[in-house]
């Protein structure tokens, strides 16, 4: 093995025994394999140093950005759900006048799962972690499987995987088991750091949940929270037009 | 993290993956400035300690110390920070500290120094000079030195036809940085 191989397989942590006792042998009585030795090593440290400034810089900016990172990325969605949603509703409107009907109707009218806009599922891109996976499946309207990826991700308790859980077991004709999971969201503090309001969708798919299972007072309650909250923006108009035809 | 998911984001942050890096540095990133605070650590220091954690978290991945997540990831970066802190606390000898921290006693067996040593003048030198090499040695150098890949895997990294070629590239970015440094010298 030539010495060139040698100072390679030290830096990879891959020198045999019998290999390393050279490599000692060498160190001690040849002048020159210990000088390239030492040069290498300065300039692995040289590198660390780069490589860690390099990293600090990028800590230091997820710093700088914490917010702002998200919710550029998100309000672009919201841009593009916003005129999504403008363009649908006015169809809506011209197309259907308000005759709402029955709390069925206005539930499949109305429901439609939320978009997924935490970990927007790039095409063609492999799911690498749980959470990964469980939006694809999301997105895939692979509910049950979804619920079961979203039970086993470490921060299962966060709410934005709560609220999709919710979104799961609504899909799934389980309004039951949404409305224990969006109740405890409505009832939390917005949360700043998500960037995304979930508080104020849930109140939206708290209604709907209340209304899917037919108890229509407690839907109404819950539209009209919708309908007269200032802090709330969301499907506020839609609600007062549907708590005017439920009454 | 959970166990199963550990591989995979050894892989991740291996291969560059901001993101997880992201999530990894968010997810514990409160808690950790909480957990600084027991050790009058204020906010501002507390970020800078954090940070140099998950720094050290990162390159004892790169380097293979860690090559599957035992533990859950905020265990590494709690101890890591904890040993900052106590170190910090030790050189400004601010507080006084009733007993030794040592990582071993965490079962966290990590390289944890980081910025401390001066550079020598061929080091400085190295330095000045690293960065005026062209990107493709630059690129070698990193993946081997500091990513501690093989030259075998680096082959497949970067493409390469095979090893000789990598070799006898790798080697000409080193006499490139040889034959400047004696210019100076």
């Amino acid at each position: 093995m030539s010495k060139t191989d040698l100072i390679e397989k030290y830096f990879s942590n891959s020198l045999s025994p019998k290999e390393q006792l050279k490599f000692n042998e060498l160190l001690h009585t040849d002048e020159k394999f210990k000088i390239e030795l030492d040069f290498q090593k300065d300039l692995q440290k040289v590198i660390y140093r780069n490589q860690r400034n390099d990293l600090k810089k990028v800590l230091q900016n997820f710093e700088q950005h914490k917010p702002v990172v998200k919710l550029l990325n998100i309000s672009k969605k919201w841009l593009v759900a916003a005129s999504i949603l403008l363009i649908v509703g006015l169809g809506y409107i011209f197309l259907k006048n308000d005759n709402y009907s029955s709390p069925d109707d206005l539930f499949v009218q109305n429901y439609e799962p939320y978009r997924n806009i935490v970990l927007p599922v790039a095409r063609g891109a492999t799911s690498n972690t749980i959470e990964q996976s469980a939006f694809v499946a999301y997105e895939n309207g692979n509910y049950r499987k979804a619920i079961n990826l979203f039970n086993s991700v470490p921060n299962k308790n966060d709410q934005y995987i709560q609220f999709y859980k919710a979104m799961c077991y609504m899909s799934l004709n389980k309004p039951k088991d949404a409305i224990s999971l969006l109740k405890i969201i409505t009832e939390s503090d917005y949360n700043l750091n998500s960037g995304i309001n979930f508080k104020e969708l849930a109140n939206w798919y708290l209604a709907l949940a209340y209304l899917d299972l037919g108890e229509i007072e407690r839907a109404k309650k819950q539209f009209s929270v919708i309908a007269s909250d200032t802090d709330n923006v969301y499907k506020k108009e839609v609600s007062g037009k549907i708590l005017k035809s439920l009454n | 993290m959970k166990q199963e998911n550990s591989k995979n984001i050894i892989k991740l942050i291996r291969g560059g993956d901001q993101l997880v890096l992201r999530k990894i540095y968010d997810e514990n990133r409160e808690a950790f400035i909480k957990f600084s605070r027991k050790y009058n650590i204020e906010k501002y220091d507390a970020i800078d300690i954090y940070q140099d954690a998950i720094i050290v978290l990162y390159e004892n991945i790169a380097n293979g110390k860690i090559s599957d997540l035992n533990s859950k990831v905020s265990t590494y970066l709690f101890a890591i920070g904890k040993y900052k802190i106590f170190q910090m606390h030790r050189d400004n000898s601010k507080v006084e500290l009733t007993n030794e921290f040592f990582l071993e006693d965490e079962n966290v067996y990590l390289d944890v120094n980081l910025y401390n040593e001066k550079l020598t003048n061929q080091q400085d030198l190295l330095n000045k000079y690293f960065s005026q090499l062209g990107n493709r040695c630059k690129e070698i150098l990193k993946l081997f030195y500091y990513e501690g890949y093989t030259l075998d895997e680096i082959i497949n990294i970067l493409n390469y036809s095979d090893k000789k070629v990598l070799k006898s590239q790798k080697s000409r970015c080193m006499r490139q940085l040889k034959d400047w440094i004696k210019k100076e010298l």
